[in-house]
């Protein structure tokens, strides 16, 4: 089987008017048998990552190695044809003028596998993404659903080392997705098949997948477990685009052995220091709303007040708004069933534990201090 | 290089670095140069040849010469009157179509399609036998039997060609502006009518400047198919003393021929249509918005009242002009012995009898006809196929530059392309003027902007990924063409092979100075017998060639059709 080494690829694309890198600079080692997700926002760079994988495109610069060849470098590109991955479309790509079973034995018969096997892998094919009797239909008589299906068994059927996967979920409705998404991860267990997964859905990535890649801007800004992308961003980037998260202007007011305290509104806390942090450094302070504790404000000496100026119910949560005294406004999710009215003055707790520090951009500092007030 | 030293690895193919597709690919690519560039370049060398070295005698000569300024003049004349009044009756009866409630609608799109398709010089030789100043039949019957000479019309004359012109090009802006009224949707209307607007306001500040694009577009390609037309120029325009740039053209290869004035007369030509092209494309790029609209355009139609009876009358009108009366004039003269005032008394087969069976020159010139519109047909869409390939799927350096150039056609009028073939051929050592190939060169030369468009906006309709998944499932290059592109794409090969195979079984324009006597062809047998004053033979012969065209149209519908409607139709029997 194969993992798959990415070493410093870059690929830009010029258009009539721009010139854009859609990918730079990506370094990228996923592992056999791993379920590994590219997630970022749309024009991140992680289709083109994808299909640079996939041998579509031919890199500017750096390689990629399948196992221990080389199948992409500037100079040389093993075409698509020749490389044993499989693809699902996020438009399925389901030949419209074939049958399920005609789509299905496709890549076998250009293996030329024998016809009474072929047939017999298709049907465990089918039975495998359960498609049992469907062969003859045609993909028009199928559902959405269905013709994810038709794709990604096409793809299996062939036994791929790899199967790339180009945000397969995102034309399904939303418990259609949920589904799939078990399935999809049943599957790759099952199969062993090494997956690489693009998304722009982070709720998705967090769920499926052995690894998280998150891309931004044609760069790789950190890979991780999802419980390390989430939990511990390595930048304000992934903070933000990993789910709801509450960032807090501070300053640096000491750092020791790795350790900085920093002021972030009336919150005095102690941080893993961000690299070459030093005393008065600016800094962000990221805090998720889950991890913000709300209690009724009884005038204790410690805590920080706050004035509820909205409140969400949601269903399993509801959201504040909580306005601290010194000006900044946090989000906050609590339990529904504990309630606060606006205009209620509450106390509000912070863990340090799960906060995370960046430095601030300097040439933003400005406006994020303007915004902030 | 990197092709590797180490033995390939196991599993992985060895990619030979020239593959199939490569070799088709660059195939196209020299025959569009054969067929388009080479000639164009000969055309402009053959301009500025003089007696010594390179000289602009040819085009100070044609730009200052009474014969061609006036000619120049006149197909400005005729192109500007025909564009008007194309204009005015395109876009009537496309708003009467898409927007209102008049009645007949599928007569109104009918008598666009046919006057479309049916052969404007077939138009022109009908309406002469109606209208002819002396011999014309209605004009007869005004004179003699009405008793109302001052009733008469004289087709030979330029309101005559503007007439019989406007009948064929109507339809290009009736066909743009009520595909673009159909596709406004109507939420941009309804916004300014719950905004306060009035019917009339919104027709005029939403609806009109939405569709203006495409309306502007379908009157420039009535302008430069207009100027274009040498059979109807040549048949109503040279008894009438009318002269246009075409027929101008033509007469310079009479004895003895003036290549290097052709060449120079032919290049503006072909500015002109450039010129008026361009406008045409750059309107046309402008109505992207009103082709993103999607699957909810509804547009409401207007209630005309009383009024619909009088758009209806106008509707009627044009299709017995453009469609009856040359149509039942050349059926009654075809089965006539004697054309007149009482040719009902002496119907006869004869007419068909010779030219079916007892003359070979027309029996030349029908199987030549069919037989190069076949080939014709089949190559311009199969290189078409693969430029439009290699300019949507490829990164191919140059790929636009060929897309351009597989479009020049379109700028050149076919006589231009027949004198630009001559002056190729003739300083080629292959002898190839006055056979079939010539004729075959010209119309693949001319006609390959249609192949190229509708390959074009089948692949368009075909996503990458489909051809993708198949490579990425081990498929080669031709598998993936033969399994997935190919029957994807084959409904919009057909239209686009029919849309080469009509104009090219009625191709005058290149042919008639292209053809030789054993490589004559069906529109050029007409213009001859109908020159030589064969009027009933002629009118037999038209029929014929009515015939064929609408034989190639129901045989186009039902394969082509049966493509799509195949997996269709498998969905209601599964």
């Amino acid at each position: 089987m194969a993992g798959i080494s990415i070493k410093n690829l870059s690929k830009h694309f010029s258009s009539r008017d721009a010139d854009v890198a859609a990918v730079s600079d990506l370094d990228l080692d996923i592992k056999d048998n791993q379920f590994v997700t590219l997630l970022g926002p749309s024009g991140c760079g992680k289709t083109t990552t994808l299909r640079l994988i996939a041998g579509y495109i031919r890199p500017d610069r750096g390689t990629i190695h399948v196992g221990n060849r080389l199948v992409s470098s500037p100079d040389m590109v093993v075409p698509p044809d020749a490389r044993h991955m499989g693809m699902v479309f996020q438009n399925y790509a389901v030949w419209p003028h074939k049958t399920v079973f005609e789509n299905v034995v496709f890549g076998l018969k250009v293996r030329k596998t024998p016809a009474a096997a072929a047939r017999k892998k298709v049907e465990e094919t089918l039975a495998l993404v359960n498609l049992t009797g469907l062969g003859e239909r045609y993909p028009s008589e199928l559902s959405g659903g269905q013709q994810q299906r038709v794709a990604l068994a096409r793809s299996l059927v062939v036994e791929p080392e790899i199967l790339l996967l180009d945000e397969p979920l995102s034309n399904l409705d939303a418990k259609l997705r949920e589904r799939m998404r078990t399935e999809l991860k049943v599957l790759q267990r099952r199969t062993g098949i090494t997956f690489v997964y693009v998304t722009h859905d982070q709720s998705e990535a967090l769920a499926l997948s052995d690894m998280v890649a998150v891309i931004h801007g044609g760069k790789l800004q950190q890979y991780g477990t999802p419980f390390e992308v989430y939990a511990k961003p390595a930048n304000r980037i992934v903070a933000d685009f990993m789910g709801l998260v509450n960032l807090l202007p501070g300053t640096v007011i000491t750092t020791q052995d790795g350790v900085a305290t920093v002021q972030a509104a009336a919150w005095r806390l102690e941080l893993p220091a961000p690299a070459g942090a030093r005393a008065g450094d600016a800094v962000e302070v990221a805090i998720r709303p889950e991890n913000i504790r709300l209690a009724a404000a009884n005038g204790q000496a410690g805590l920080i007040a706050a004035k509820i100026s909205e409140r969400t119910f949601l269903g399993s949560i509801s959201e504040y708004l909580a306005e601290l005294e010194s000006g900044p406004v946090l989000r906050v999710q609590t339990h529904p069933l504990q309630r606060f009215a606006v205009g209620d003055r509450v106390a509000v707790e912070v863990d340090a534990s799960q906060c995370s520090v960046f430095r601030r951009d300097p040439e933003k500092t400005s406006s994020a201090d303007g915004a902030s007030r | 290089m990197t092709t590797v030293t180490m033995p390939a690895p196991a599993g992985f193919r060895r990619v030979p670095r020239l593959r199939l597709e490569h070799v088709i690919m660059a195939g196209a690519v020299v025959a569009l140069v054969i067929l388009v560039v080479l000639p164009l370049l000969f055309l402009l060398v053959g301009s500025v040849r003089g007696e010594r070295g390179v000289s602009f005698e040819h085009f100070s000569e044609v730009l200052s010469g009474r014969l061609y300024t006036s000619a120049l003049w006149n197909s400005l004349i005729l192109g500007a009157w025909t564009g008007l009044f194309s204009l005015v009756i395109g876009l009537l009866l496309a708003w009467a179509v898409s927007r209102t409630d008049v009645p007949g609608k599928p007569l109104i799109r009918v008598t666009a399609t046919l006057s479309y398709l049916s052969p404007p010089f077939l138009t022109a030789i009908a309406f002469v036998y109606l209208f002819s100043p002396n011999a014309g039949i209605i004009n007869v019957i005004l004179r003699d039997v009405a008793g109302l000479p001052w009733l008469t019309f004289n087709i030979f004359s330029m309101t005559g060609l503007v007439l019989v012109t406007v009948m064929h090009t109507f339809p290009f802006v009736f066909l743009l502006a009520s595909s673009a009224l159909q596709s406004v949707d109507a939420s941009y209307e309804e916004a300014a009518q719950i905004l306060g607007a009035g019917k009339l306001r919104t027709a005029a500040s939403i609806t009109l400047p939405l569709v203006a694009p495409a309306v502007l577009s379908g009157t420039l390609l009535a302008f430069v198919n207009a100027i274009a037309l040498f059979g109807s120029q040549a048949i109503i325009g040279l008894p009438g003393r009318v002269v246009t740039l075409p027929t101008r053209i033509y007469a310079l290869f009479d004895y003895p021929p003036e290549y290097g004035l052709a060449s120079a007369l032919s290049l503006v030509f072909v500015i002109i249509t450039v010129a008026a092209l361009y406008l045409q494309r750059a309107f046309l790029a402008r109505r992207s918005y009103v082709t993103l609209a999607g699957k909810g355009a509804r547009p409401q139609l207007m209630a005309l009242g009383a009024l619909r009876w009088v758009v209806f009358g106008f509707a009627v009108l044009v299709f017995i002009v453009s469609i009856v009366a040359p149509y039942s004039t050349l059926l009654a003269v075809s089965f006539s012995k004697s054309w007149g005032l009482e040719f009902w008394k002496n119907l006869t087969l004869a007419n068909y009898k010779f030219i079916l069976f007892e003359y070979n020159v027309t029996q030349r010139a029908i199987l030549n006809s069919l037989m190069l519109a076949i080939v014709a047909a089949s190559i311009a869409v199969l290189l078409g196929a693969v430029i439009g390939w290699i300019e949507l799927r490829t990164r191919a350096p140059g790929r636009k530059l060929l897309d351009y150039a597989s479009l020049v056609p379109l700028g050149l009028p076919g006589i231009v392309m027949a004198v630009a073939l001559i002056q190729f051929w003739l300083a080629m050592p292959l002898a190839l003027y006055g056979t079939l190939a010539i004729l075959l060169l010209a119309y693949v030369g001319r006609y390959i902007p249609l192949g190229v468009r509708s390959a074009n906006a089948s692949l368009r309709q075909v996503d990458p990924s489909l051809e993708e998944s198949a490579q990425i499932l081990g498929a080669s290059w031709t598998t993936t063409m033969r399994e997935v592109t190919l029957p994807l794409i084959r409904p919009g090969l057909f239209a686009g092979w029919l849309l080469v195979f009509v104009p090219v079984i009625q191709e005058l324009s290149a042919s008639i100075l292209l053809f030789s006597s054993s490589s004559i062809t069906l529109a050029v047998a007409v213009f001859n017998l109908y020159e030589t004053g064969y009027t009933e033979p002629v009118a037999a012969l038209a029929m014929v060639n009515m015939v064929i065209i609408g034989v190639a149209i129901w045989l186009a519908y039902r394969v082509g059709g049966g493509g799509i409607s195949g997996a269709g139709g498998r969905e209601g029997t599964a």
